[in-house]
């Protein structure tokens, strides 16, 4: 020990040191330049923690520039150093009372920054007094406090009340801290039940009022508001739309598209027709304006019209041409304007839109010329007498032969047959004719169909036919259904011996040669048919077919409304419901805790301490724990030979597969002695897991579980024997899932492989067995033997 | 022109002091910083942290950090401890019960290492109440005799009617002046 400990005492302080030197001093322009020092060090992203108390020190200052360095520190500082966050506590009950209100905003706003629960409570007091301030600009900033400290919070702030002191102060003055509470309270209401924008007819008017007075942001966040709310009355929808339109003419497209919405939602209250008109015509000519901005803008612009016109295509019906794409438009933009342009298509403007169509058709953009053969396709089976001009463009389009166009048209082709049958069959030929470009599955399935609903009308239908067969094992699944019905329609509506030959070719092929049970069972099923009555058969395949509508092309109605109800929002560019991508915490006290949740805390909490404890009592080794899986492996064989001697449980009782939060009473009270267990397999954290549900109906108290797999086909065994459960008083019940992992140690092919046998011991009772139904879905993990139901077939 | 004025005040002797106000909550620490500093009796609230005021008395500029006495505080008090020339340790004369806590503490700040070569000064404070210890019953409650090697003074005061503070203020500057020279 003689003196080697100078070599960790150094005489070197350091930078922090320095900094620390520097804060105490009492001239206040050098502890200025300190802090200063400080915060550059922070901004560079040195870690300055240590020195926090000394910072905090300098916070009581009358000097404006140094209080806001200090409070930048807080706030980056405080979550690391919460203990001594608490001496800033004091500094901000002063300051919230300077006479400067640029101080007192300043102290609410960082105080709602601050997320260091200790000192939160403390803060309830300045907030509230702050909340009532004579400064607009310090009310407004205390509003978005409040909702700062929901998220931190929530009861704390139901308590005190500060929901109500936020109600109030939407009827506010100040346009300003109106537009802030609104968009506190929309904050507050994502995560809160309540509604808390229940409105009155006096605050709807106030709101309305403000709109045109705060600023453009604050205007999108009184818009939004509105358009959350629940207006039932035509006189408000009225007022409201009587308002809101003027801000269609805002320069800022957020603020546009707000207005769109809320215009758009009370529509449906208005009942003065020609108003609604009017209302629509005004709405059109604000959506092309977004059009002018950047692509990006424009995209999103294009996304929510695309829900509008669904919805309201009379809103824009006169302004296709703004749709047309531009050479230069990204292709992002140019496939949105696409579906905007067939949503628009009428038999006005088909003529100009198919023009459109055709040129895009020829550019080079693979993509995007594909999109637009379908649209041409879509305009036809949407628009009944533009269909022929659709079919003369996409012939013409066919009799250019690039390749791509041709198989695009093939399958819209298709489409048509089926919504306008015996109609256009005249064009078959020369389909026929680009019978060899088509290599896609999907053209050439809808070749084979149109071959084959056509086959009376084409003189080579068989040949044609036969030529596809050539490749039958080699094509995709979906060409070869196909090619079955298409060879069952031949035959049915040509029954000649080549025909018949053909048939029963492929129903050969596809009962004996191929592993797709949906080819095999179709092919069994039209087997049967012809072989028992052609004329049934002949009823069934050749039945008059559903004529198609547009289908694919709408969305749900009800998902459309919500959607449209989120206009200029994420989910609206998305097309996806919110709930669908946010994921946000909803502080209400979950309905019900279900199984898996508890168990996952069991398992938290209890998976270290569980253990250790499991294994002072007794059975196993220590070394179970220490190293399972060779363990594992050896008792695994000892219960082997127990479990083999008097099968417990017969494997016809096994119960059926449990869904994933679905336990099965495996052992009931009787056959285990007092002790009642359900099992289940499911996942969990990405793994397989064994969920166990034991309920002790015996009169003692009931510890030391502990778990064993028999093998089986899946090589599947917990990684350690340990149940974690607490000791179980009687009457008690605990759930607990172990984690399974595959030991292909412990395969055993010739197992049945649906259920697993099981062993369970504990202290008191010694071991019991039960089977427990397993799917081999819970182990989809990337393990070497990940498989073992395919290994175990192929034996 | 402004820094040779202030180096001369240096050398004809403003000098400056960080003084400490520690002491059990609710004994009337914040009150007395105020009292000392505007003169007046301010309405307080129990303090979370800390409040700090620069008084100046007999051309000493004393820099007082008024700290918060919560139990949730009192662990923070070191933080302070630097640099720092006296304590004014306050007691709540009127409250004899918890007497003995504030001795613990008055206790465990003499044993501070930096705090050694700090002035104690008491204040027994709150003498206006009736009940109230005085001044040799309150250095006997702290055990104030047993400090051998060290300076330290009591004084009964009541900061309500700004009586005896500024006693003790005179006790602390003598003690600084003599002590600087």
């Amino acid at each position: 020990m003689s003196g080697d400990g100078k070599y960790f005492s150094t005489t070197k302080k350091g930078e922090i040191h320095e900094l620390k030197e520097e804060l105490r001093v009492l001239d206040k322009s050098r502890r200025k330049d300190a802090v200063k020092k400080v915060i550059a060090a922070m901004t560079v992203g040195k870690d300055v923690s240590p020195i926090f108390p000394d910072v905090v020190n300098c916070m009581q200052t009358d000097d404006l520039e140094l209080k806001k360095l200090v409070y930048l520190y807080l706030i980056n500082y405080a979550k690391s150093q919460p203990d001594l966050a608490i001496m800033a506590v004091n500094t901000f009950v002063k300051d919230s009372q300077d006479p400067n209100p640029l101080i007192r905003a300043l102290a609410v706003r960082t105080m709602g920054c601050i997320r260091v629960d200790k000192i939160t409570e403390y803060l309830c007091d300045p907030l509230q007094r702050c909340l009532k301030d004579d400064d607009p600009y310090v009310r407004k900033t205390a509003a978005v406090c409040v909702a700062k400290l929901y998220d931190i919070n929530p009861e704390l702030v139901e308590d005190r009340g500060f929901l109500d002191l936020l109600k109030d102060l939407l009827a506010d003055s100040n346009p300003m801290v109106v537009a802030n509470a609104v968009a506190a309270l929309a904050d507050i209401r994502e995560t809160s039940t309540q509604d808390l924008l229940v409105l009155t007819n006096q605050s709807l008017f106030k709101l309305l009022r403000a709109l045109n007075e705060c600023t453009e942001w604050g205007q999108v966040y009184i818009l939004d508001a509105i358009a959350k709310m629940q207006i039932k009355e035509a006189k408000d929808a009225e007022s409201i739309v009587e308002r809101v339109v003027p801000r269609l003419q805002h320069a800022n497209s957020a603020v546009v598209l707000s207005a769109v919405k809320v215009v758009l939602l009370q529509l449906p209250l208005i009942a003065d027709e020609a108003a609604t008109k009017a209302l629509i015509k005004k709405l059109g000519p604000p959506l092309v304006t977004l059009l002018s901005e950047e692509a990006e803008v424009q995209y999103v612009a294009l996304r929510n019209i695309n829900l509008i016109v669904q919805k309201h295509p009379e809103v824009l019906s006169h302004e296709i041409k703004v749709f047309f794409c531009k050479y230069n438009d990204p292709i992002y933009v140019k496939l949105e304007k696409l579906d905007i342009m067939i949503a628009l298509a009428n038999e006005r403007n088909i003529d100009q839109v198919l023009l459109e169509l055709k040129e895009y058709a020829t550019e080079v953009d693979v993509d995007f010329v594909r999109k637009a053969v379908r649209a041409i396709g879509r305009c036809a089976v949407t628009l009944e007498r533009a269909a022929e001009r659709c079919i003369n463009v996409l012939l013409e389009l066919i009799k250019q032969k690039v390749n791509y166009v041709v198989q695009e048209a093939v399958v819209v082709i298709k489409d048509i047959f089926r919504r306008y049958p015996n109609r256009y069959e005249s064009i078959i030929a020369t389909l026929c004719d680009s019978l060899d470009s088509l290599d896609e599955p999907e053209a050439r399935a809808s070749m084979v169909w149109i071959i084959g609903e056509y086959a009376e009308r084409i003189d080579n239908a068989d040949e044609l036919l036969e030529s596809f067969l050539e490749a039958f094992p080699e094509e995709n699944a979906a060409v070869q259904l196909q090619l079955v019905t298409a060879a069952v329609k031949l035959f049915l509506k040509n029954p000649q011996p080549r025909a018949q030959q053909m048939i029963q070719l492929v129903l050969t092929y596809a009962t004996q040669e191929t592993d797709n049970p949906d080819l095999r069972d179709r092919a069994y099923v039209y087997w049967r048919l012809l072989s028992s009555d052609p004329e049934a058969a002949r009823a069934v395949v050749l039945a008059e077919k559903p004529v198609i509508s547009q289908g694919t092309a709408t969305m749900d109605p009800q998902l459309l409304a919500t959607l449209l109800g989120n206009l200029s929002t994420l989910s609206s560019v998305y097309h996806l419901p919110p709930s669908s991508f946010v994921t946000r915490a909803v502080h209400t006290p979950a309905p019900s805790l279900d199984n898996g949740a508890l168990l996952r805390e069991r398992t938290a909490t209890d998976d270290g301490a569980g253990s250790s404890a499991g294994v002072s009592d007794g059975a196993p080794s220590p070394a179970a724990t220490a190293a399972p899986q060779q363990s594992s492996s050896l008792i695994g064989d000892l219960l082997d030979l127990d479990i083999s001697d008097p099968p417990p449980a017969p494997a016809a009782a096994a119960p059926p597969p449990p869904s994933v939060d679905e336990l099965v009473e495996v052992v009931n009270a009787q056959s285990g002695k007092g002790l009642a267990i359900k099992a289940g397999f499911s996942r969990e954290n990405n793994g397989p897991v064994f969920l166990l549900q034991l309920a002790n109906g015996t009169q003692q108290s009931l510890d030391g579980f502990m778990l064993q797999f028999n093998k089986n086909t899946h090589g599947i065994a917990p990684t350690s024997q340990v149940v974690s459960v607490p000791p179980l008083g009687p009457g008690e019940t605990a759930g607990a899932s172990v984690p399974l992992t595959v030991n292909p140690a412990l395969i055993n092919p010739a197992a049945n492989p649906n259920v697993i046998q099981v062993a369970i011991r504990n202290n008191q009772q010694g071991v019991l067995y039960f089977t427990s139904a397993c799917k081999p879905e819970i182990l989809t993990a990337p393990a070497p033997s990940a498989t073992p139901l395919d290994d175990f077939f192929g034996l | 022109m402004g820094i040779w004025i202030s180096r001369l005040m240096a050398v004809f002797g403003e000098r400056e002091a960080r003084i400490l106000v520690l002491g059990l909550d609710n004994a009337g620490k914040t009150t007395i910083l105020y009292r000392l500093q505007v003169g007046e009796v301010v309405s307080t609230i129990p303090t979370i942290g800390f409040n700090v005021e620069t008084v100046t008395y007999k051309n000493i500029k004393f820099q007082v950090w008024d700290l918060g006495g919560q139990t949730s505080i009192r662990p923070y008090w070191r933080c302070y401890y630097p640099n720092t020339q006296a304590i004014i340790y306050v007691v709540d004369s009127s409250d004899t019960e918890r007497i003995g806590t504030s001795a613990e503490e008055f206790h465990a700040i003499l044993d501070e290492e930096e705090l050694r070569d700090a002035l104690i000064l008491v204040y027994a404070n709150k003498q206006d109440l009736p009940g109230a210890l005085d001044d040799a019953a309150v250095a006997e409650g702290l055990n104030l005799h047993s400090i051998k090697n060290r300076d330290w003074a009591i004084f009964k005061t009541s900061a309500i009617k700004g009586e005896g503070l500024f006693e003790g203020l005179d006790w602390l500057s003598n003690q600084l002046k003599t002590r600087k020279r």
